[in-house]
């Protein structure tokens, strides 16, 4: 708990930018990727796999998946966590936080795995 | 004065630490005039039909704070909230996440110590002698940090918070907002000893965001703004310390 307590800012900070990333750019991405391709609102060359790894692959690209991916994974388990203290006390959060923060962390290091190896 | 417009029942809660194990309810039909607030009904139940009631009031004008209650389990000023918002039968409790000392008055004891902890007083390196007059400040410096200053620490956003009720060692909504202010204030140089107490267990990152506090606060004081900047202001202090050697952010 007291590493837990001492590295929450820096926790808190990423939870605020995945808050950002989470209400602003991860809509709009749902709706290019899975509303407009689908209907082809888009034209269906722009999204096509050449083109979009190219994207991806980019440092812009992979700066953005990254951001994309890892941000939300902290705003989540922060949010997550203080939503069960909200509802039950810090009786179980000694065993939830770190679970929790140790998850976000994980997937960020798979997700960033993935990202350096596109 | 206002004509009797109809009887209301009050049911209060009922505490008395020499005979009662836990606190009880009593009901009171009185009539009502349709200009009261709920403090005036209060005030007359005690009047009129039961002095043995006991309740805290002063100012009758949201000014003093000393009014806050539960009000049909609402945290409110019982001096600002009018009668007819209300329906024939209202239910009137002590604050909620504060020890009963008797009927509807509560301990506030343990809460005005953190006040204290935030050093709500301008702190300066250096002393300003006299001589060098008075601090200036521009009419947009003052409106950075005036909202903050108008807590009248009624303590209804502790009894509102959910962290309040979880965490004993949380600063709370309304001492954060006043360290906040001070932190805003251009006349003062105390923010990083400040920080250093928002950073502690129970301090701004404790708050999960319910924003209770602020819809709550009869002064519009906004404090869950308060702590969010804080933990922004705050978290920068953080960082500093983590990249500089102890002692080094002064």
């Amino acid at each position: 708990m007291k590493l837990v307590a001492r590295i929450e800012p820096g926790i808190w900070a990423l939870f605020g930018a995945g808050f950002m990333v989470g209400s602003l750019l991860l809509p709009a991405w749902i709706f290019v990727v899975w509303i407009a391709a689908p209907l082809g609102w888009v034209p269906a060359e722009a999204l096509g796999y050449e083109r979009a790894h190219a994207l991806a692959a980019g440092p812009i690209g992979r700066l953005l998946l990254l951001a994309l991916i890892v941000l939300p994974l902290w705003n989540g388990a922060n949010h997550l966590r203080h939503w069960l203290i909200d509802l039950g006390g810090y009786a179980r959060d000694g065993v939830m936080a770190p679970l929790l923060y140790a998850s976000a962390a994980v997937f960020s290091v798979v997700a960033i795995a993935a990202v350096v190896r596109l | 004065m206002s004509p009797t417009s109809a009887k209301k029942t009050f049911v209060v809660t009922r505490f008395d630490p020499d005979v009662d194990e836990v606190p009880k309810t009593q009901s009171y039909e009185i009539p009502v005039q349709s200009d009261w607030k709920v403090l005036d009904a209060l005030n007359y139940i005690k009047d009129e039909v039961d002095p043995t009631l006991s309740h805290r009031w002063s100012c009758r004008m949201a000014v003093c704070g000393s009014c806050g209650m539960m009000v049909d389990g609402e945290p409110k000023l019982t001096c600002k909230v009018a009668l007819s918002d209300y329906g024939d039968v209202v239910e009137v409790e002590p604050l909620a996440n504060f020890p009963i000392i008797r009927d509807l008055v509560v301990e506030l004891e343990g809460f005005m110590e953190r006040f204290k902890k935030v050093k709500p007083w301008i702190i300066r390196a250096k002393e300003r002698a006299v001589e060098e007059g008075t601090f200036r400040q521009s009419p947009q410096e003052l409106a950075d940090f005036k909202q903050f200053s108008m807590c009248i620490n009624c303590m209804l956003c502790y009894s509102a918070c959910p962290v309040v009720g979880n965490e004993p060692h949380f600063l709370g909504p309304a001492a954060i907002a006043l360290g906040h202010r001070y932190n805003l204030d251009t006349r003062d140089e105390g923010s990083a000893e400040r920080n250093q107490v928002f950073l502690e267990e129970g301090g701004v990152f404790s708050c999960s965001y319910a924003n209770e506090c602020s819809e709550v606060c009869p002064k519009n004081v906004d404090p869950a703004a308060a702590v969010q900047q804080g933990k922004a202001l705050s978290l920068v202090d953080w960082a500093k310390g983590l990249v500089l050697p102890r002692g080094g952010g002064e």
